[in-house]
């Protein structure tokens, strides 16, 4: 099923999306989603960060931590890269709550010189010094099988680094995407799978659909927790060739659908109409607005209308029937 | 210059101290120290070593390792680990072995390469390029991509195959996705309508592999991204494929050489990719390894 034909026969499901934006009418357990506001990067938010960390109950003591930002490229007139800034914050977070090791580490998808990505000196400047940096498209991948059934793919190449960590938190930028409409802390996780292993662009993935790849990989692979940078993210031709957009926000959860669904919100899309998010709420909770236990700012604070391609227009928030 | 030269034969040869840094004992070399050894970081070092007139003796492990890595059909994976992912790497060992006179394994490498075809897809209306030409794939079974295409014609180039069919359809494939303001992007040079940036290390292994088998005026928006490229880049992957790839076309670089040096010498211990430092040695010797 393609994305037209998800989007014209997803009525019934269009009906619990609306539904589900309207306070009160989710049965169940709520899933916490914390806002923080950062109007600009030169804000010192770890302490808020930490205090988030610990309200979720993510222990961090003693843990190896490994902070996958979405890290690919830099132009400095486009957003394109988690900021730098939000990358030294939450690590500062994890020092401060007692994590043994903390690194940063990214994998590209069309790009293999890892000077544009996490090895770019910017990082290395704003980070503590103990934080690592880790250029995972050039290192060992560890066979695990595939634990969905989405792609067809028997398994998955998944960074060593990755599966050492104790703890791995998603960090995305807010962007639009030019293949699946939104990309953010499930999407990212694309740039665990080292690309000597699939290539650049990790083409054995588009094969199996992207949607279906992004599924699967995120049954796979773990993410304990999500922090979406929303300071100022990717609208239009993204997630390399669009626009800023100022949205001055955080998102964190423990679950990173519930951080996507809030997040896409924010943008103006309607997480229900993303095929992917619909996708993944067969496994993850947190796609509905009521499930949602909203802590820190209001999202709504924060709402605003990401330009998008006409192709995703259908995923509004406005455009629903 | 005669300053600047002796400055860039110095900088090679302490460039070459920390890439033998890399040597594991068993032959092979990891990509950061202290990994596994892998076939690009050995081949690229074996390349590198071979440039620096380093001797058989101290090259004999590295050439055991790669030859031992090697599949039964004269192809090589990512590491004897991983033998079934990588095709670029098949054309990186025909370059290595042409350089070092290994013959039998040489022809297996190439006669691989010649049966290995990229997958043709249905044209989609989102990109602009041909999706029915044949190249390489990173990854067999996949689409053509910039950087295997282009270094599978460096190796046939070097053998004399130049001419073979197969070569003369990748050179439509890398022509057909170079960005036509210049340059190469991973393989697409534009999506829904939008051009895509240029790359500078994709953007010289086409140059490369297309150096003396096409118009020049059909690259020459591309040789001046390159030229940019290397004028102003900081990236030292960037920088040394920049330089190779414009030194390839007869232009002077020896700006671009002095800058290099600063650079490779500035990477923190523990983030130096051995891949970079043996280009990096190569791009500084101005040997031209990668056409005949």
């Amino acid at each position: 099923m393609n994305r037209r034909e998800f989007l014209k026969g997803s009525s019934v499901l269009l009906g619990v999306a609306a539904l589900g934006e309207t306070a009160g009418c989710h049965r169940g357990p709520k899933y916490p989603v914390t806002v923080i506001a950062m109007p600009d990067y030169s804000r010192d938010v770890s302490r808020e960060i930490a205090a988030a960390f610990a309200a979720d109950g993510l222990g961090l003591k003693g843990k190896r931590v490994l902070l996958k930002p979405n890290f690919v490229e830099v132009h400095p007139d486009r957003p394109v890269n988690t900021h730098p800034a939000v990358i030294a914050n939450t690590a500062a977070a994890c020092l401060r709550l007692g994590a043994a090791e903390v690194a940063v580490g990214e994998a590209p998808g069309h790009r293999r010189d890892p000077w544009y990505s996490v090895l770019h000196p910017s990082l290395r400047s704003a980070l503590d010094p103990r934080v690592r940096r880790l250029d995972l498209n050039h290192c060992r991948g560890v066979a695990v099988p595939n634990k969905g059934d989405r792609s067809g793919v028997r398994g998955f190449f998944v960074a060593a680094p990755v599966m050492a960590a104790d703890v791995v938190i998603s960090m995305p930028k807010m962007k639009t995407h030019h293949w699946t409409g939104v990309t953010l802390s499930l999407k990212n996780m694309f740039g665990v799978l080292p690309g000597i292993y699939y290539g650049w662009p990790k083409n054995p993935l588009h094969f199996a659909g992207i949607e279906n790849s992004i599924l699967d990989l995120v049954k796979t692979a773990p993410i304990h927790y999500a922090l979406i940078d929303g300071v100022v993210g990717m609208e239009g031709d993204g997630p390399i060739m669009g626009r800023p957009k100022a949205v001055g926000a955080l998102v964190l959860s423990p679950h990173p659908l519930a951080a996507d669904a809030v997040a896409a919100r924010i943008m103006g899309f309607a997480p229900e109409r993303v095929p992917y998010l619909v996708g993944a709420s067969r496994f993850l909770p947190g796609l509905e607005a009521g499930a949602v236990e909203q802590r820190g700012e209001d999202p709504e604070r924060f709402a605003t209308r990401f330009e998008c391609l006409p192709e995703f227009r259908a995923m509004r928030r406005e455009e629903r029937g | 210059m005669g300053n600047s030269h002796k400055q860039q034969t110095d900088a090679a040869t302490n460039t070459i101290v920390p890439l033998v840094g890399f040597i594991r004992a068993d032959g092979g070399c990891p990509y950061y120290r202290g990994g596994e050894g892998f076939s690009e970081p050995t081949l690229l070092a074996l390349l590198a070593l071979h440039v620096a007139g380093v001797s058989k003796q101290e090259t004999e492990p590295l050439l055991a390792w790669i030859l031992a890595a090697r599949n039964g059909d004269g192809s090589i994976g990512l590491s004897p680990e991983h033998r079934t992912q990588g095709t670029w790497l098949t054309a990186q060992l025909a370059v290595v072995l042409h350089h070092y006179g290994a013959s039998a394994p040489l022809e297996q490498a190439v006669n691989w390469l010649l049966r290995t075809r990229s997958a043709a897809v249905a044209q989609d209306p989102n990109v602009a390029h041909d999706n029915r030409l044949i190249g390489w794939p990173w990854v067999r079974g996949t689409f053509g991509w910039a950087e295997p295409t282009a270094w599978v014609l460096i190796a046939l180039n070097l053998l004399g195959l130049a001419e073979h069919p197969r070569a003369v359809e990748g050179r439509k494939l890398l022509l057909d996705r170079q960005i036509p303001a210049g340059g190469w992007n991973y393989g697409n040079r534009e999506v829904r309508g939008r051009e895509l940036l240029p790359f500078g290390d994709t953007t010289a292994l086409a140059l490369i592999a297309l150096h003396g088998h096409v118009p020049e005026e059909a690259v020459s928006a591309s040789l001046e991204f390159l030229k940019r490229t290397a004028e102003i880049v900081e990236s030292p992957y960037d920088l040394v494929w920049a330089i190779i790839g414009v030194e390839i076309y007869g232009i002077d670089v020896s700006r671009a050489k002095d800058r290099l040096a600063a650079v490779i010498d500035a990477i923190p211990s523990d983030e130096a990719n051995c891949i970079h430092l043996a280009m990096a040695v190569i791009a500084l010797s101005g040997k031209k390894v990668f056409i005949p």
